[in-house]
């Protein structure tokens, strides 16, 4: 029994792999520049509210470099992973209809494909961080905290992905929404002591955005709550996805 | 032993206008209005396919084959009746589409056997006979949207036939490419029956159902009007065809 049940999990995550493998080739294929590209984006936008905000926005923050960068990265695979999670579905349609295996693969491959990148982005706040001599010391605890992320993360594209066959304008409506978390977020700002700090409690990507910084720029261990929190959504999001989905998916290759 | 067992298969789909706007949808909420129609493609269809047979269906455009082969594999989810079936399924509908232009065949192999279930050691074990099979060694690296139609079926049928297959559903896989992999195909069929594989093709071609299947599944508007022997049915199926033409 336990074996069956493990031989499943096995094959779900080989599954998941070699789709997230295929999908990666298949983004770079033909690309000079290849995964420069996705450090490309952070950098810029990295370039730019630092140029704009450092002196205003950022006066107060301590070690603003590192604050912003960390913020962009960490929203950026949010972001990036819903949007490729929200049409899915679509994408794979040809897929889906020829082939039956488990859709909620295609959909875990899209979160190690963007863990993946991330990776990158990583590297170069690591060097941000031996710029400003901030320890590295945080990174052990970080990979922890990227896997809750990454369960909030699947969540948010299950439910993402099982609705948008069945409500086409939610990739867009999605697009448009992520963009307003982003604005909600303090990425290149701080709410520390202002009043809008209570509206991002229910903002589930403060709680991981705020851990992070804690245990990487600043090096102290966050306040439990945070991580509470954080884990909290984390499961949320994730029941909230698999019963969603689970309930949808039997329709999806008639859909699309 | 039997590999495959409907009984009294219903199917629906509800087509229509289901890219209207939200205005569109909101009027009919209100309004009470249904603006969907329902079409059964498949009705009351109950069959049995035992180990080792091989069995065609036949019927016109719309007659329900495609619908009855993905309910068959799970792909579509059928909504009266019952589905059975026993041992590792390998459907090949469209597979041409299911492969992604944009990779290699050497990738393309490695992600399709993946999709069919096959373990990484067991892929790497049949990579070499997939190839052969397919007679593309040349092409390993050449990305598919470079292929002909004819070599992607060939690659989808070799990766199919390899994946260890007891229940193969073929979905028009013989309507192109050459004589002699047609040949060489239809003996693979022939020896994966004789091993115990049931297999199920879907075809417009009547040669190749009159060769290779023992009995024969005649499908029109969604019912099965016919089942039985090969031979008789053929030529009443050829018969009716005429007719319209």
């Amino acid at each position: 029994m336990v074996k069956k049940y493990w031989s499943k999990i096995e094959s779900f995550f080989e599954l998941s792999f070699s789709i997230a493998k295929a999908e990666f080739k298949m983004r770079n294929e033909g690309s000079y520049l290849g995964v420069f590209w996705y450090l490309l984006n952070p950098l810029f936008m990295f370039a730019l509210l630092f140029f704009v905000f450092s002196r205003k926005l950022g006066y107060h923050i301590k070690d603003y470099p590192a604050y912003l960068f960390l913020g962009i990265i960490l929203f950026n695979i949010f972001q990036r992973t819903t949007i490729d999670s929200s049409n899915i579905i679509i994408r794979n349609s040809s897929l889906l209809k020829s082939i039956k295996f488990s859709k909620e693969a295609l959909v875990f491959a899209n979160i190690l494909k963007n863990l993946f990148s991330h990776l990158f982005e990583l590297g170069l706040f690591i060097i941000l961080l031996l710029v400003l001599k901030i320890p590295l010391l945080g990174l052990i605890p970080y990979a922890l905290v990227l896997f809750v992320f990454s369960i909030f993360i699947y969540g948010t594209s299950l439910i993402l992905s099982a609705l948008t066959p069945y409500i086409v304008d939610l990739e867009n409506v999605w697009l448009f929404l992520s963009r307003i978390i982003w604005l909600a977020t303090p990425i290149f700002y701080s709410i520390e002591g202002t009043r809008i700090a209570y509206i991002n409690f229910f903002n589930p990507i403060y709680y991981f955005i705020t851990i992070a910084r804690d245990i990487m720029v600043y090096t102290k261990i966050p306040e439990p709550w945070l991580i509470f929190g954080s884990l909290f959504w984390a499961l949320l999001s994730l029941v909230i996805g698999l019963l969603i989905f689970n309930k949808l998916k039997v329709k999806f290759a008639e859909l699309i | 032993m039997k590999r495959i067992i409907l009984a009294k298969v219903w199917k629906k789909f509800r087509i229509g206008r289901r890219r209207d706007g939200a205005l569109a949808r909101l009027i009919s909420f209100f309004s009470g209005k249904e603006y969907k129609k329902t079409i059964w493609a498949l009705k009351d269809i109950s069959l049995e396919i035992k180990a080792g047979e091989t069995v065609g269906i036949i019927g016109k455009n719309g007659s329900g084959k495609s619908t009855l082969l993905r309910v068959i594999a799970g792909i579509y989810k059928h909504d009266k009746g019952e589905v059975k079936t026993k041992g590792n399924m390998v459907p090949l509908i469209n597979l041409n589409v299911g492969l992604q232009a944009r990779l290699s065949m050497k990738d393309n192999i490695n992600l399709c056997c993946s999709l069919f279930g096959l373990p990484k050691k067991k892929i790497k074990e049949r990579f070499h006979s997939i190839v052969e099979f397919s007679e593309l060694g040349r092409f390993l690296d050449t990305k598919i949207y470079q292929f002909s139609e004819g070599m992607k079926q060939r690659l989808g049928f070799s990766i199919a036939i390899n994946c260890n297959p007891e229940i193969l559903l073929l979905d028009e896989v013989f309507e192109i490419g050459d004589k002699n992999f047609k040949i060489k195909s239809a003996e693979k069929i022939k020896e994966l029956a004789k091993n115990g594989a049931s297999v199920i093709l879907v075809s417009h071609e009547v040669e190749m159902v009159k060769k290779y299947c023992s009995r024969v599944i005649w499908l029109e508007r969604g019912r099965i009007i016919r089942d039985g022997e090969t031979k008789g049915i053929l030529i009443e199926y050829q018969k009716s065809r005429n007719g319209f033409i």
